[in-house]
């Protein structure tokens, strides 16, 4: 089945207007064809995405103004619960965990995949495949058993770092139950099962620059960095915000491995929000506190995704 | 175009339907016995033992036919919520003691009021202490299916080594045994062996402290309702120990009831206080180790309580309630009991069950000889979550050298909060 | 970080071979070099898997033995056949590949679709939708997890694989993705092709995803793992012990106090890893060659 020609429909006597850009604006943005070729691609995944995403949103978004608890005898509390939200203390405390938490992770995370897809990406490099391989491990363990080798590295009894460190005369001590050092001790397992995905992600945004860019900069004598500058860095730029994003959710979710290693202590210092969403709703049975609490990270992250996004798109403008 | 991708659409819904019949599910017939579905948490020989009482009582009547479905504790906790607000739970389910509270508290399980008061239930003998771990405000929302004391395990070999012939019973004495047993060879202030292992925060079963706030004449919350942390027995209670932790060195700090284990199962630690499993772990680690009750203190020998209830869920109708319920009376049966008591390895739910019937299993002779030192956790406390963490801070920051008295008071305060 | 200050960030246009130049012999220490540093580091990185793999050959009373030791003193095969001896291990496995391999699938066909009407497609609403697909990402799953429970629930596809898979057989992460790497492909053929009249579907099947397949790869292998690895999801939605998937599976072995043994549950992640490795092994490769065979470069 062909379409016409484009702009055949808007031929108009005496007036010749040259083909209307990609479904842009003209008349073909209109035309049901175009519609229906807009719903036939869409649907799908808008109808997986209302049923199992959108729906059970609006669903907690209720929950948040009741004192559910799942069983079904709820009561309308209004905003109680968000008001709660920013009146306890926990809570208060568990939003700032998380902003460290976020502050430490995403920049970390982002510059340690970019580094290494750009070594991998270097041809001088051999073994790449076996690298990109291992590198990518700590990606597809389980969280579970990696928070297990990380603990169990870090014991302050029986953990391999320690003993190693103790016999060059440091002293570690009980990393997990240091108030000071438990915050970058889980930052840092979930940047080392993170950066693997995202060195990916680099890797193949990498491919898409024309290596003739390079050649005609390296011609005119760029130096290795000022090819990084301005050529590697704006030609990633789409990439780079999509991963700032990403890895910026990622880390104002942060659960699992803290979940694991340390609950959250000690003395609540790795506590973070989706922890006392988890606490809230499956421990203390309290789902409408939890939803609350929820829908508030959700809009603390679409302000600072917007904000993002804003900034790198602007800067995919001016690449393009 | 649109009819490919039509094709594609209709591939794609009549896979999902295809994939949707093969379920792993099978319904019932209508006629026919009751069925009633029991989640647990049992995973071990004794989730076994359990199978096979669940099946004889399947046999020895027809209008019940209980099915088990075995996960861990965590997993039921973090399922039991989902699936019971859809009606896909369990009828019977059993928790950690602990937990049996909140959930009774949002309706989740029946009351048994009735239950309890018919004569022919069998519950007249239960331990009481266990009792009182199913009971909010007075109503009981389950029974006791396991409740067992914190026992202290000690490595005998280290033992005779120090020379030491028999377990401390006093505090005193166990302080006083514990500093004959850390060593420090090289001298570089950190020990090679410890006397005991003593976790300062998320302890075993949660019970450490409070064994010791008890021994000591205090408590943490009293009738569910009032929190008491903050009095001299508490303090003096502390002060104690985080002394003789701090300044005779006799345990590691900042450790907690997991790697406390580890410690003893390690040989690193001669004492511990911990759970009926430490006997099978200490004997695959190869360590002679010994049972005894946790020495007693000032006031009274007391060890806080692990325990596991169950309860019908409001899910059950009538007729599933009255199975659980004949399902409860047979369990409590005194030969039942005895055979669930061997098995399990806990101490007989029945008080009137002699230890000669127990003897065949040394490890559950030794803790049914110390019964009587269990003491329910927290009982009645809807909100044991937040008061155990409060607690936890506490206990970590004293041991870590916190100023025990202004501890105390936010302790009084945040757990007061807590439980509201 | 002088590797990345004197090496190429791309590859050089090949050049005739010359014997021993200088160029040929710098570019056998910048060689030498590379390996040396990726290779600490990536050792050093690989230290806790190499635990893991060591733990699972190790007994039980050496796992916590001190003083710790890398190697296993001694080498044992019992933890490897308690998890085949102690599980449903071949059903477990042929759900997890069911599961996440139907995830994937679907999800990247949808997606992809999807991800091609927001970036190439023109039309009303496209900026709106797509903020909204991008905030679902950002609530945290425990507080949708009861409602969507209740929905598989009212469908009847608690048990099953339908409600396993269904949930996500589209997902705003895989959206979003691909639509920002269908952006950054330039638009010149698929215009080309336009004005002589091709289908939307046309393109879309023929220039477009030839060209994405990195990402789709990439897509592919996230979305593979993540559901490989997912232990609530699987959980939650099976109450039968028979339809649950390796990870689930796995904690089946926790013991009476919560206490895990380590060894088995190494070996067990183990086993559950491999497919995953080999996997990507396999595909990787790809990642960097596909764009050879374009028709854009």
């Amino acid at each position: 089945m062909t379409t016409q020609a484009p702009g055949a429909r808007t031929r108009r006597p005496g007036a010749y207007r040259p083909p209307a850009p990609l479904g842009g604006r003209g008349s073909l943005r209109h035309s049901p064809r175009h519609r229906l070729t807009v719903i036939a691609f869409l649907t799908p995944a808008i109808v997986i995405l209302t049923v199992f995403v959108a729906w059970p949103m609006i669903s907690a978004l209720r929950l948040s103004f009741t004192d559910a608890s799942g069983f079904g005898r709820e009561k309308f509390v209004g905003l109680d619960n968000y008001v709660r939200v920013f009146t306890d203390g926990d809570i208060v405390r568990a939003m700032g965990n998380t902003a460290v938490y976020a502050v430490l992770f995403t920049p970390v995370a982002i510059a340690l995949a970019l580094a290494f897809a750009l070594l991998l990406n270097n041809p001088l490099l051999p073994l790449r495949g076996v690298f990109r391989t291992a590198l990518f491990t700590p990606f597809i363990v389980s969280l579970a058993v990696a928070a297990f080798a990380w603990s169990y590295l870090l014991d302050p009894q029986v953990g391999l770092l320690n003993h190693w460190l103790r016999a060059v005369g440091i002293q570690l001590g009980n990393v997990l139950q240091d108030p000071n050092l438990a915050m970058p001790a889980v930052v840092l397992v979930a940047v080392w099962k993170s950066f693997g995905f995202y060195m990916v992600i680099f890797l193949a945004g990498l491919q898409d620059i024309p290596t003739s860019l390079y050649e005609a900069a390296r011609v005119d004598g760029a130096s290795a960095l000022q090819r990084f500058w301005s050529i590697t860095l704006p030609m990633l730029s789409n990439t780079l915000g999509f991963v700032v994003i990403v890895a910026l959710i990622a880390a104002l979710q942060a659960f699992d491995q803290i979940y694991v290693m340390t609950g959250g202590g000690p003395y609540g210092s790795t506590q973070t929000i989706v922890m006392e969403i988890y606490q809230s709703g499956f421990r203390k049975l309290d789902l409408g506190f939890a939803s609350a609490l929820s829908y508030v990270l959700l809009l603390i992250t679409l302000v600072l995704s917007l904000a993002q996004f804003l900034f790198f798109s602007r800067r995919e403008k001016d690449a393009a | 175009m649109i009819k490919r991708t039509a094709a594609v659409l209709a591939t794609v819904g009549a896979t999902a339907l295809v994939l949707a019949g093969c379920s792993g599910s099978s319904a019932p017939a209508d006629a026919g016995p009751v069925p009633i579905t029991f989640w647990h948490g049992y995973t071990e020989a004794d989730g076994k033992v359990l199978d096979q009482i669940v099946a004889d009582f399947n046999a020895s009547q027809d209008t019940y036919v209980i099915t088990t479905e075995t996960k861990t504790w965590a997993v039921i906790d973090d399922t039991l919520l989902p699936s019971l607000s859809s009606k896909q739970g369990p009828d019977i389910v059993a928790m950690p003691a602990e937990r049996l509270p909140v959930y009774a508290d949002k309706g989740a399980f029946a009351d048994l009021s009735d239950f309890y008061g018919s004569s022919d239930s069998n519950t007249a003998d239960l331990v009481s202490q266990a009792k009182d771990m199913v009971t909010v405000n007075g109503t009981p929302y389950g029974v006791p299916t396991g409740f067992v004391p914190l026992a202290m395990f000690y490595n005998k070999a280290l033992f005779a080594a120090a020379g030491i012939t028999a377990a401390p019973t006093t505090w005193d004495e166990w302080v006083a045994d514990a500093k004959k047993l850390t060593v420090d060879e090289n001298g570089d202030g950190t020990p090679e062996q410890y006397g005991v292992a003593i976790p300062d925060h998320a302890t075993v079963a949660n019970g450490l402290w409070p064994s010791l706030f008890l021994s000591g004449g205090g408590n943490i919350v009293d009738g569910g309702t009032t929190a008491v942390i903050d009095s001299p027995e508490n303090a003096a209670t502390l002060k104690y120990w985080t002394d003789a932790i701090t300044q005779d060195k006799i345990s590691p700090t900042g450790l907690d009831g997991i790697a406390a284990d580890k410690l003893f199962s390690s040989g690193k630690a001669a004492m511990h206080v911990g759970g009926p499993w430490m006997a099978s772990i200490a004997t695959d680690n190869n360590i002679d180790y010994g049972i005894a009750a946790i020495p007693a203190g000032p006031a009274e020998q007391a060890a806080s309580a692990i325990g596991v209830s169950m309860g019908v869920t409001a899910q059950a109708d009538d007729a599933k309630k009255a199975g659980a319920e004949a399902f409860f009376s047979y369990f409590f049966q005194k030969d039942v009991a005895t055979k669930w008591s061997l098995g399990s390895g806990w101490p007989p739910l029945r008080t009137d069950i002699p230890l000669s019937d127990v003897s065949s299993n040394p490890v559950v002779a030794s803790l049914s000889e110390i019964a009587s030192t269990g003491r329910a956790l927290l009982p009645g406390v809807v909100n044991s979550v937040d008061v155990l963490t409060d607690v936890d801070e506490l206990t970590q920051k004293a041991v870590s050298g916190g100023d025990v008295t202004a501890l105390l008071t936010t302790a009084q305060d945040k757990i007061q909060q807590a439980i509201g | 970080m002088t590797a990345l200050a004197s090496a190429p960030a791309a590859t050089a246009s090949p050049r005739p071979p010359r014997r021993r130049s200088p160029q040929a012999r710098r570019r056998t220490l910048v060689s030498i070099a590379l390996l040396v540093i990726v290779g600490i580091a990536t050792l050093a990185l690989m230290l806790p898997i190499l635990i893991i793999v060591f733990t699972a050959f190790k007994p039980i009373a050496e796992v916590n033995a001190y003083p710790p030791t890398l190697l296993p003193g001694q080498w044992t095969l019992d933890n490897f056949t308690r998890i085949f001896t102690d599980l449903p291990f071949a059903r477990l496995i042929l759900n997890s590949f069911i599961f996440a391999g139907g995830v994937t699938a679907f999800a990247l066909v949808f997606d992809s679709l999807a991800a091609y009407a927001l970036a190439r497609l023109d039309f009303r609403g496209s900026r709106v939708l797509l903020i909204a697909i991008i905030a679902s990402l950002m609530i945290p799953f425990q507080a949708t997890l009861i409602p969507i429970y209740q929905l598989v629930s009212d469908l009847g596809w608690v048990n099953s694989y339908a409600g396993l898979i269904a949930p996500r057989a589209a997902d705003a992460f895989g959206i979003f993705f691909l639509r920002q790497f269908f952006l950054s492909l330039p638009r010149d053929l698929d215009n080309a092709a336009r004005i002589d009249g091709a289908s939307e579907f046309r393109i879309f099947r023929s220039i477009v995803l030839p060209n994405a397949v990195p990402a789709l790869l990439t897509l592919g292998i996230f979305t593979f793992v993540n559901n490989w690895n997912d232990l609530l999801w699987p959980l939650v939605f099976t109450t039968q012990s028979e339809m649950g998937t390796v990870t689930s599976g796995l904690t089946l072995l926790t013991g009476p106090g919560g206490i895990i043994p380590q060894g088995v549950m190494m070996a067990g992640s183990l086993i559950a890893l491999l497919p995953l490795a080999i996997l990507f092994l396999l595909i990787q490769r790809r990642f960097v060659e596909s764009v050879g065979t374009s028709g854009l470069k």
